[in-house]
Order: C-alpha cells, then structure tokens, then sequence
C-alpha cells in the first residue's frame, strides 16, 4: 500500500540511473518510516532467517536490540546514522563480493536498499514494539565474576577449635550445615613430606624429620616460614607459572628454532617468586615491564611473557599470521590474568560471555604494537638494561661504527691495490674472479673465490704493509678501550615496540582480509564501567602500561580471584572456582564463593604477597586434613566440592623426577642460566627431521639439574616429561592433566633415568647406612617417603632381598621398586 | 552455568572423571585367545591377571555402524606429484616446455618457476574399472579397482610444516590432536596391551615437525601417537633394563605390586592408586605383545618376500607393512607409516629431480603397499581396514627452474587415495583443471577428508567434539563435508 505508492513516486530516477549510484545521498530525501516503509522489507526477506525462530549468525532483524546489536561478527547489523558501516547495507547492496543478502531470491530492488539506507542516514528510528521482548539472556554483567568482590564476614561456626584461620570457618561452616565433620589433621610425618613437595618439590631430609621431634602446629608453621625462604621455592612454584604462559624454548613448526636467551625469563619468574614480588607488580612487568616508569634489565626479561608462543617462521599466509602471533599473545593475557576465554571472540561474539568481537579487537590494539625482532626468519635477541645503561650501549656501539668502518676501507683498500698490482702468486682467473664484485660474479667465479678464500687472506696478511697494520691496529685497540669501558648488556628474547602501532580493524569473522570498523584500545567494556584512560604515546604506545594497570588495579573484579584461585589449586589439586582459566559464564562457579572473595580481599590487603597467601593456606586446619576417604560423604560428594577432606593428587613430573635425583643424592642444586638437556634415547630422536641436531650429548651431572632447567623443545618434549603429563606448550595450560597409563610403568620402571637413579640409591644406602639390609631399607624408607617401614613392610623387602641373592645387584633392584611406589609419587 | 550450556559441554572439570569412567574393558578372552594362538604365552611368565580397572582407551562404540575399525594413512612425507601418479594430464604433454600462462602463484618460497613440464610415467587404465594409475605403481595399479582416487584434494598451505599439520590434526597451528588422536579419543582399542595410536618413521628421520604430527594436543597424552620401530625394540623403554632377568622383572614388579597393595588398603577408595597398580601390569604384557607384534620372524619366507623384505630398496617399507598388519590383528586402532623422512630428496619433496626421487620413493613402497592389500585380504581385515595414501600436498605441473627435472609445492590441487572398509573402489573423484593444478570439480578439502574418514569409522565429525578453552573443539573446526561418493 503506502510502500508501493513511495517506490512509485520518489525513485523512479534511481531506478532508471542504475543502482551503481545509489552510494550517494539523494537529494530529496524523504523521512523514511519504519513500519510503513523498513519493516515489510524485513519481514518479507530476512525474517526467515533472521527472525523469531531462526537466528542465522545469530542474527536477529526482528527486534529492535537484537538487530542494532549485530550477528555474530561483532559488525552491528545497523549503525545508526552511518550506513556505510552498517553490515546490512554492505551485504544488500552487493558491495561485498563474498556475501550478498538475502542470499536466495531475486535481489533486494534499489529502491528497496535506497530505502534502507536513508533510514539509516536518518537515525534508523524504530519505535519500541511490543514484540520486543525481555533480553536475549540473563544480564550477564551479574555474572558472579564480573561483579566486585564482596566484602564478606567470617561465619559462625559451632566447633571453633578447628578455626586456627577463617580459611577454616568459612570450609568448616558448609560442612556443618550439612552435619558433616572435617577430615582428621594428617600424621606429623605426611604433613612434613606434604609441605616440603608443595613449597619445594623436594622430599624432606633424614635431618629435616629428626628436627620435627615435638610436631606441635606451631611447629608445623615454622617449617611453612623456613620453607618460604628457601630458593628451591621459587625452581618448584616458577613451574606451575610457566605452564600458563605456554613457554617452551623454541619456536614449533619446520625449524623449530631455539629462542635466544628465553632461559632468562624462567629465571626471572623463579628470583620474582623468591623474592616475594607483589602480584600486581609481578603482572604489570610481564605486560608493560618496557613501560614502566623504573624499567630495567629485569622488566624488560619480563615482557619475554609476549614472546613465548609458537611462531612459524614461514607462515602459509602473513597476514593471518600476523593476527595468529596478535591472537596468542591477547587469548594468553586474558586466560591466565583474567580468567577469560576472550580468544573465543576471534571471529564472532562469545558464545557464552558477554565478550563481543569489539573487545577482542580492542584488545588486539593495546598489543598491535608489538613487532618481533628478526632479520628474515632468524630471531633476535636484544639487550637489556635500564634507559640509561641501553643510552649508554648505544652511545658506545655509535662511537665504534665509524671505527669499524674505517678498518673495513682500509683492508678493502689495500686489497684492491694487492689484486691489481700482480704481487700475487694466485692464477689470473682467481684474481679476475676476486676483483668481481660477489653480486657479479658467475657461478665458476663464486666457486673459485670460495675454494681460494683462504689462500687470499694468507696472502694479504703476509704483504700488508706495516703502516697499514698499525692503524688497524690502533683502531681495535681504540675499539676494545670502548667495550672495556661499557662492556655489553646481557641480552634478553622479548617482543619490541619500536615504532607506534597503526589502525586496527575489527576483522569480520576473523578474516585478516576483510577489515570492518577500526577499533580504540579498549578493555572488555562489561568489566569495566569506565574504560581507563589510555594516554598519548610517550616513546612507545603506553597502551599495554595501561591495560597492566587496570589488570592489577585492586578493584578489578578478576585478577585477585583468579591468582588466588590457582595459588589453591596448587596446594589442594582442585581448585576452588574448577575451571582456573574460564571464570565465564560457561565456566565453573566456586564451590566456596565467600571463602574465594574473602581470601582474594586479604590477598589484595596484604600487599599482593603470593609468600602469605601460602603461609595463610597451610597453616589452615583445612590444609592440614588428612587425605583419608570417608564413604558416606564420598558417595554424597564425590567431587569434594565441600572440602571434607584433601584430596589425592598425583605429584607433578617435575616433582617426581627432582624427588628421585634428590633421594639418590644426585641432585646438581645449580640454579639459572641455560637450559641442561636429560637424556633421551636415540629412539626417541628418531622422530625427528633432523636426529642428528636437535639434542645436546648426555652429560649426568648437567642432567642432574632440577627439572625447571631442562630444555623444553616444542618438537621434541623429553619423553619422561611428555609421558608423564607434562603440560601442553601450544597455549596456555591451567591445570596438568592425571593419567595413569602402561607407557608410564615402562618409562619408571624401565627407563634409563630411574633405573640410573635407583644404582646411585643403592650406593647411597650402603654408604650411608652401614651394610645392614635391614638399616638400609629403613635409610631408604626414610628418604623416600620421611617415614620408617613397617615390620611387615621390611619383612617382605628383606625376602625379596634374598631371594635375588643380596648384594648391591638386589638392592638396586630393591630401589628400583621404591621409586616406583605409588607413596613415592603421591603426598600421604 | 545455566541447564542449556552444560547440557552443550563437557567442563574440564569432569575431564578425569571421564577417564576414569570411560566404561567397560574390553573383554580379555578375546585377546588371550588371540595371542595365545600365535603362541606367545609359553614363551614367558604369565603376567597376573588383569583386574576390572578402568581405562581411557577402553573400547568404546561408534555414533553409528561402520564397516572400518582401523585406519592405516600411508603418508607419503613430502608431498607426491599428482600429474605423475594418480592425475593423468594429456594437455600438460601437448604443452610441454611452455611457459605456464594462468594466474596461480605456482612457486613457493620465491624458488625459481620454470615451465610445463609432462609426466615421464605411461599412464595406463587398470582393473575392470579402467582406472589410470602411472607406472610408479604397477603393484598397487594391481588393485585398482579397490582405489578411490580423490583427484581434487586442496589444502590451506604450500610449506611442509604446517601442511604436514593441517594433514595430521586439521589446522596448520601447532598444538592441535592428531587424527590418530582424535580416533582413539572416539573409539578408544580393542587391545589396551597395545597403543591405539601408532607411528613408524622413515629410518632417514621424522617429518618436519616431528611429534606435533601425531601429538594429543589439548587432550591427555594417553590418546597420543606412539612411536613404534618396525624391528627390536618397538617402543621406548619397552625392553627391561640390561642385566635384569625376565624373572627379576616379574618379581620386582610382584613386590611393586605387594607394596602398593599394602598402601592402597588403608586407601580402598582411590581409584587413581588402582589404576597405577594395574597400568604397570598393562605395561608388563605389553613388554610381551608389543615385542612379539614385530618379531616377523614368525612370518612365512613367502610373506615375507611379497613385502619386500628380501630387497633391500623395498625391505624397510616392507617390514612397516607387515608390521602394520599385524598391528591391526592385535586391535590397534590406527597406524601411521611415513614414506620419507628428513629433508628434501630422503622424502618426496622432488624440487630438483622430481622424476628420480619419485621412482625411488614410489619404489621402495609400491610392492609392500600391494602386499598389505593383498595380505589383509587374505586375512579378512581387508573387510574392517581403511587405508589412506598420500602426502601433505601436490607438486606443481610446472618444473623449478627452466629445463630442470623438479617441481614444487601445489596447495590449489593434489591426489589422495582410500581404500577398503566402507570405501567404492575402481573410480576417481573430482578433477582438477586441464595442467593438473587446482582443484576444479568437487573439490575436496583436507577437513572433508577428515569427515569422511571419521565417517567411515562410524563417527559424526560435528559430534566428535572436545571440550577445551571456553570451546566444543572438533578436528574439523567449522569446516568438513563428507564426501558421500567415497561411500560404498
């Protein structure tokens, strides 16, 4: 009706002119009207597939919210006011080659998307209907996560002399709603070993166990204190680090190369956790360390954080890849900070969260920055120092360029005059093949000056003159006052900002060559009400300095929850929120939710210090509960989601190994610097593309270093590591996956590192404990599991002793078995 | 989390529990009888018996019937040229030594492009089917009518690195589950003596990108490949230590056992500590299964020669293929054989002398391949056996170089084969252009090759999923079409 009378009066013409004109604005432009003329298009062409029941690329176009929201893309559908933005004008009018709205059918006319577009210009004004229903889900910025952490009160509880902390109330007050008991405290002698895996990963000594004579708590907390300050604290917690930021010492794919220097950023975690470095500080380093105002060498190893993916050096396509290298870094960020699958947003809104596209772009521009230091497919390192020691560098390397030059002109220039003045007993070809330039030179030419290189050079060193001599001489000299006076910076791998970074596009459903609206540095709009303010570029973008502090910032509602979170999860197996990485909506809500915002408030308060985070967990009576099942609740509560006890964990790989090589006395305690490489069977290597090349030859006492030092190659996991669960080094890793599988047995039983550990063991025994079987099997026991055997335990190892007829041989054997026990391997 | 979303996943959560619940073993009368037939049982101490433990790579049931139990992808490590294989291009012939004309970028790496070059191999029609196979093959070309030439096979890169990925796990980033991965994941083993997952290098090396070619990516690494030599000692720390008897081993495993035992009854509800008890007797039978899995010494003079194994161009290969047969005897869910290994001419990666490198790499595998098929005829795996054939990608009908005898990389086009269980044999499907460089008609891409393959193992490819990082990941990510004429 009113339609139809438009289309007849107001564009004819456009018809007429053909639609290829249509991007410019009529110049009569009529007020368009929703109902009268937007809604029938809608209704007649993209409802029924965009409307109540279908939701393609969750699209909506028959409600108001929905369609001004967008689809899946994160692209609004419709941009009031602009619709040149607008995605449905792209899509309708043609102007995308890949995607031409609606997709079956004949076309929408011109007169049709002439419409569309004006209402657009004009404010795409659509009245509040009645279809327009409650929102699409619950407000999602209620989610429990995104909320401020409440302050929250210690409940009352009836036995109070459990409570020794309110980690204890508030796990006591679930339990006994419920008419439930905690577990018993655990045996002195498995709280000792229980403490020393946890803090060090390293079983207690024979002189540790004799000293706790009077296990009182208190004297259980001055073991906690004297823990924390050991070093061996920051080589076992600097691990569990490592697992959420993907690192791994080379680069994955054909080459696989080695990260120069990447070593320095696991040292750097194990110092800052020695050093009790606050979390927030601890955090802003590894974002922005070359940001901040007192940055240095150590900061600047920091940012080694954004460099510790995989990279292929030949990408399939560069400018995904560029995306590929932006999306590791961002997806990282937000995951082991945050809490948040952002990376889900790649290529169309989240699922789950109320993450959109938008925010993932944004997030993509703090980082856009970043470039990585390279000449072709080599990577670079660089050096490391505060502003003034890099000026210093450079101010050296500026003075000692024209110096090096001057040598070069001077060898150049005495070479050509010996190539040109026939002092030179090389045949005529050669030479004519030397005064070439390389770039000229044929293919004979190339291989004569290579095979005669040497001969040359013999040549030039005989008859160049002495006054020459010594002005290169002095040159070098000069040169090496220079480095003697500012000798060179250590170097470190990290990603550089070296020039401000350009625009950044919303990419539509992830495509690097189909930029939509360019987007601000943002962070995830539902978390923050106030976007902080990200200032203007002061040498670089400042952009990560910002997005560090708004992470650390003690308001934000994730950061403190999710550390400490995890810093739980380490000491109890499970974690208090059971999905460390995704506090979404998709994610798991905490079992302890008061308890959580209680320990991440006092977190905050003390400083950040993840020291007394520790020492406030385990000198709980909930840390301090025996591991022993009690069949009624665990037939009600399986998972132990009321913390009714501790749960059983199998120790990490590093833990078991470091343990072994501790109880045979050979353990190599050297701390930092670069990477040992364990033994790997020939076999093993076989897989590889390049055998020969890509290990370095065993040497034992190198080897004998704690796990945290091996050589993590992408390729090539050391198999005991890789077998024994060790972390995934493509991404992020939030938990270690518990399998118990047969190529495990063979690995501990057979393998060449445990049975090694075992002979070492045995001579150990013999020399420790005198040549009594049975002191000795005590001696072991105590190593091995800080407690003394049973009767019946040293009776059947004294069988087994004589039954493979005594001797050095059964009690290797005898070793052998101990460490494979699966006491040896769990706590308690 | 709301009913809707947790209906959708599997949190990580419950991962473990998944694992530790992941139904019943399968039964072990089966297998004893099996092995105890090829008389390995008198030969050593009878391991203890084997408690009702469970396990993650129990057997577990397809989405629907399937016809395949066991996949063998024959990867040809380098990337075969389809024009002198299975892709006959007369036109390529007419157009020899002419500079190539169309707008495809046909060099990689900025190496040098060169001109149309022809095949030197006679292609001939074969089988009742008539379908043309090169003379690279005249033992395999024996069973053509089995063969499903996929002629329009594309993948999403031209380097080695990340095609070898995209074959292997469905993405050209690193990190993802393999094929193989993802199969024992869905369908777990018949044999939990045995890996579900086997790979067998070529002795010249691994491919580019080693172990993430057959790692478990995201999921736990019990569903990763297994690296199996075809002689010896077939896995890593199988063998027991030197010096050690074969009855020190079992005694030493027996007080293993009485002491873990003695710690697990104060613990009687801890499945884990169960599992580890038994996971060390699985790995004691498995010293005994999987060493006795190579020992071709058990094999007929005559078997062995159809392999190969008395020549020494086709004797590696051979051995991998018999092996490979009797790996799929004892329930192994899916071998891996790679043909070429190392770099450049140890693999098919023919950039200088495409015509030499195929002859010796299509020579050193031609007569086993044949001799697999035939064998698992012979045996009635043939019926419950699906194999694939091919590289990570084509080779460009062009030379490298002018008036030199090498190709490179194709991406735009290349031929794959399927054969046996649920597969229509003696036909060829889809094309590519007129030179043999890109895929025209029906093109298949490598994520409908994964599909089909999972399809043909009874499984939904959108089905198979995995929960991890906020995601239900597949091996096919949003991508994947079965491709229906593959089906018998």
């Amino acid at each position: 009706m009113s339609v139809l009378r438009r289309r007849e009066t107001t564009l004819v013409a456009a018809v007429g002119l053909g639609w290829f004109i249509l991007p410019f604005p009529c110049s009569a432009q009529e007020k368009v009207d929703f109902r009268r003329d937007i809604q029938p298009i809608l209704a007649g062409r993209c409802h029924s597939c965009h409307g109540s029941k279908l939701h393609l690329g969750e699209l909506r176009l028959d409600r108001k919210t929905d369609a001004l929201r967008g689809g899946g893309s994160g692209v609004p559908a419709i941009s009031p006011g602009k619709s040149a933005d607008s995605l449905l004008i792209r899509y309708v009018s043609g102007l995308d080659a890949k995607t031409v709205m609606p997709p079956a059918g004949p076309r929408l006319t011109p007169e049709q998307i002439e419409l569309l577009r004006n209402w657009i210009d004009q404010g795409a004004v659509w009245p509040d209907d009645e279809v327009e229903s409650a929102p699409r889900q619950e407000s999602a910025g209620e989610h429990w996560a995104f909320l401020p952490r409440a302050r929250v009160a210690t409940p009352q509880v009836k036995n109070k002399a459990w409570v020794r902390n309110p980690i204890d109330a508030f796990v006591l007050a679930k339990l006994e709603a419920r008419k439930w008991k905690p577990a018993p405290a655990a045996e002195p002698y498995q709280l000792l070993r229980r403490f020393h895996m946890d803090l060090t990963g390293l079983p207690p000594s024979i002189a540790e166990q004799d000293a706790l004579s009077n296990p009182t708590p208190e004297a259980l907390d001055r073991i906690v204190n004297d823990l924390l300050a050991r070093e061996t604290y920051g080589e076992r917690w600097a691990r569990h680090w490592l697992d959420l930021v993907r690192y791994a010492e080379t680069n994955g794919y054909e080459r696989d190369a080695i990260k120069p220097h990447a070593w320095r950023y696991r040292d750097y975690v194990i110092r800052s956790l020695n050093r009790d470095k606050p979390y927030d500080r601890f955090v802003m380093e590894q974002l922005a360390g070359d940001e901040l105002p007192d940055r240095n060498a150590e900061t600047l190893i920091a940012t080694g954080f954004n460099r510790l993916g995989a990279w292929d050096d030949e990408p399939a396509d560069p400018e995904t890849d560029r995306f590929d290298q932006m999306d590791d870094v961002v997806s990282t960020t937000s995951q082991v900070f945050l809490g948040l699958t952002l990376g889900c947003a790649r290529c169309h809104n989240h699922k789950f969260d109320p993450l959109t596209a938008r925010d993932y772009y944004s997030m993509i521009a703090i980082f856009n920055g970043l470039e990585r230091p390279r000449k072709g497919r080599t990577e670079l390192d660089l050096p490391v120092g505060t502003p003034e020691e890099l000026e210093r560098e450079a101010q050296r390397d500026r003075k000692i360029e024209p110096l090096t030059k001057q040598i070069a002109e001077l060898r150049d220039n005495f070479r050509g005059t010996f190539l040109a003045g026939g002092q030179s007993s090389l045949a005529p070809d050669v030479l004519e093949a030397f005064r070439t330039e390389p770039g000229k030179r044929s293919d004979e030419q190339k291989a004569l000056a290579a095979k005669n290189a040497k001969a040359l050079e013999q040549e030039l060193a005989q008859a160049i003159p002495a006054n020459i001599k010594d002005e290169i001489q002095r040159l070098e000299t000069r040169i090496r006052e220079l480095r003697d006076a500012t000798p060179d910076l250590p170097r470190g791998y990290f990603l550089d900002e070296a020039k401000l970074p350009g625009a950044t596009h919303l990419l539509i459903r992830g495509n690097a060559r189909a930029p939509g609206p360019e987007v601000a540095p943002a962070v995830p709009a539902i978390l923050a009400r106030d976007q902080p303010v990200f200032p203007p570029p002061d040498g670089t973008s400042m952009r990560r300095l910002t997005l560090a502090r708004w992470i650390a910032d003690s308001e934000n509602p994730l950061t403190a929850r999710v550390i400490v979170n995890r810093v739980w999860q380490a000491h109890f197996g499970e974690a208090l929120v059971r999905t460390p990485s995704d506090f979404g909506r998709i994610g798991e809500k905490p079992t302890h939710p008061e308890l959580l915002d209680w320990i991440a408030n006092w977190f905050v308060e003390n400083g950040w210090s993840l020291k007394k985070l520790h020492r406030l967990i385990m000198t709980s009576n909930t840390y301090r509960m025996s591991k022993r099942s009690n069949p009624a609740y665990l037939a009600e509560d399986p998972e132990n989601r009321l913390l009714w006890r501790v749960p059983y964990t199998r120790l990490e790989v590093e833990a078991i190994r470091d343990s072994m090589l501790a109880v045979s006395g050979k353990l190599n305690t050297a701390m930092y610097g670069p990477s040992m490489y364990p033994f790997v069977p020939r076999q093993a290597l076989e897989g590889s593309s390049d055998p020969d090349k890509i290990w370095k030859p065993f040497d034992e006492k190198e080897a004998s270093r704690r796990t945290i030092y091996a050589f993590i190659k992408r390729s090539m996991i050391v198999p005991m590591l890789e077998v024994l669960d060790f972390c995934d080094t493509a991404r992020s890793s939030p938990k270690r996956i518990n399998t118990s599988v047969a190529p495990q047995a063979l690995t501990l039983f057979n393998g060449d590192f445990v049975n090694r550990q075992a002979r070492h063991l045995a001579v150990r025994l013999a020399r420790d404990a005198g040549p009594e079987p049975d002191r000795q099997i005590e001696h072991a026991y105590r190593l091995a599991f800080a407690r003394r055997p049973t009767a019946v335990e040293t009776a059947s190892m004294l069988r087994f002793l004589n039954e493979q007829g005594g001797g050095q041989n059964a009690m290797e054997q005898l070793c052998r078995v101990l460490l494979n026990m699966n006491e040896f391997v769990y706590t308690d | 989390m709301d009913s809707s979303i947790s209906a959708l996943c599997t949190p990580d959560r419950s991962r473990r529990q998944f694992l530790w619940n992941a139904g019943a073993r399968f039964p072990m009368l089966a297998l004893v009888d099996l092995l105890s037939r090829d008389g390995f049982f008198t030969r050593h101490a009878q391991a203890a018996p084997a408690k009702n433990t469970p396990n993650p790579l129990a057997a577990k049931p397809p989405h629907f019937p399937a016809k395949a139990k066991h996949v063998v992808f024959l990867f040809m490590n380098g990337a075969p040229s389809q024009v002198d294989t299975f892709d006959p291009k007369p036109a390529l012939t007419r157009h020899h030594g002419q500079p190539y004309k169309g707008d495809l970028t046909v060099g990689s790496n900025m190496r040098a492009v060169g001109h149309l070059m022809q095949s030197p191999f006679e292609f001939r029609k074969h089988g009742e089917s008539g379908l043309e196979i090169s003379s690279l093959f005249p033992h395999t070309a024996k069973f053509a009518d089995d063969l499903c030439v996929l002629r329009s096979m594309y993948t999403d890169t031209a380097a080695h690195a990340s095609g070898c990925l995209q074959m292997n796990t469905g993405s050209i980033l690193i990190g993802k589950p393999s094929l193989g991965s993802w199969l024992s994941y869905g369908l777990g083993t018949g044999n939990e003596n045995m890996p579900a997952f086997v790979v067998m290098t070529d002795p010249r090396g691994g491919p580019i990108g080693s172990a993430s070619n057959w790692t478990a990516g995201y999921m736990p690494a019990a569903f990763q490949g297994t690296l199996f030599r075809s002689g010896g000692t077939p896995l890593l720390d199988l063998a027991t230590p030197e010096g050690v008897s074969d009855r020190t081993q079992r005694r030493a495993l027996d007080l293993l056992r009485e002491m873990n035992e003695v710690h697990l009854h104060s613990r009687p509800d801890e499945s884990e500590l169960a599992a580890r008890i038994e996971s060390y007797e699985l790995a004691y039978r498995m010293q005994t299964s999987a060493a006795e899995a190579v020992d071709l010494d058990r094999e007929s003079a005559q078997t062995r020669a159809m392999y190969g194994l008395d020549q020494k161009i086709t004797s590696d290969f051979g051995r991998k293929c018999l092996v490979t047969r009797r790996l799929l005897e004892r329930g192994v869910r899916f071998v891996q054989l790679y043909s070429g290994g190392g770099h450049i001419e140890d693999t098919w990666d023919g950039h200088n002398d495409c015509i030499s490198n195929h002859k010796l790499h299509a020579g050193e595998t031609d007569q086993p391949i044949a001799a697999l098929i035939a064998d698992l005829k012979r045996t009635g795996l043939w019926d419950q056996t699906l194999l694939v054939w091919g590289g990570e990608f084509g080779r460009t009908p062009t030379s490298e170089g002018v008036g030199k005898p090498g190709r490179d990389h194709d991406w735009y086009g290349f031929s794959m084969w399927l054969a046996g269980a649920g597969v229509k044999g003696g036909q060829a499907i889809g094309s590519t252009d007129e030179l043999g460089f890109k895929a025209v008609e029906d093109p298949i891409h490598v994520s409908d090759l994964h599909a089909t393959i999972l399809h043909l193992m009874g499984l939904d490819h959108t089905r198979l999923t995995y929960f991890y990082s906020g995601l239900k990941q597949r091996i096919t990510g949003v991508r994947g079409n079965v491709v229906k004429k593959v089906l018998s």
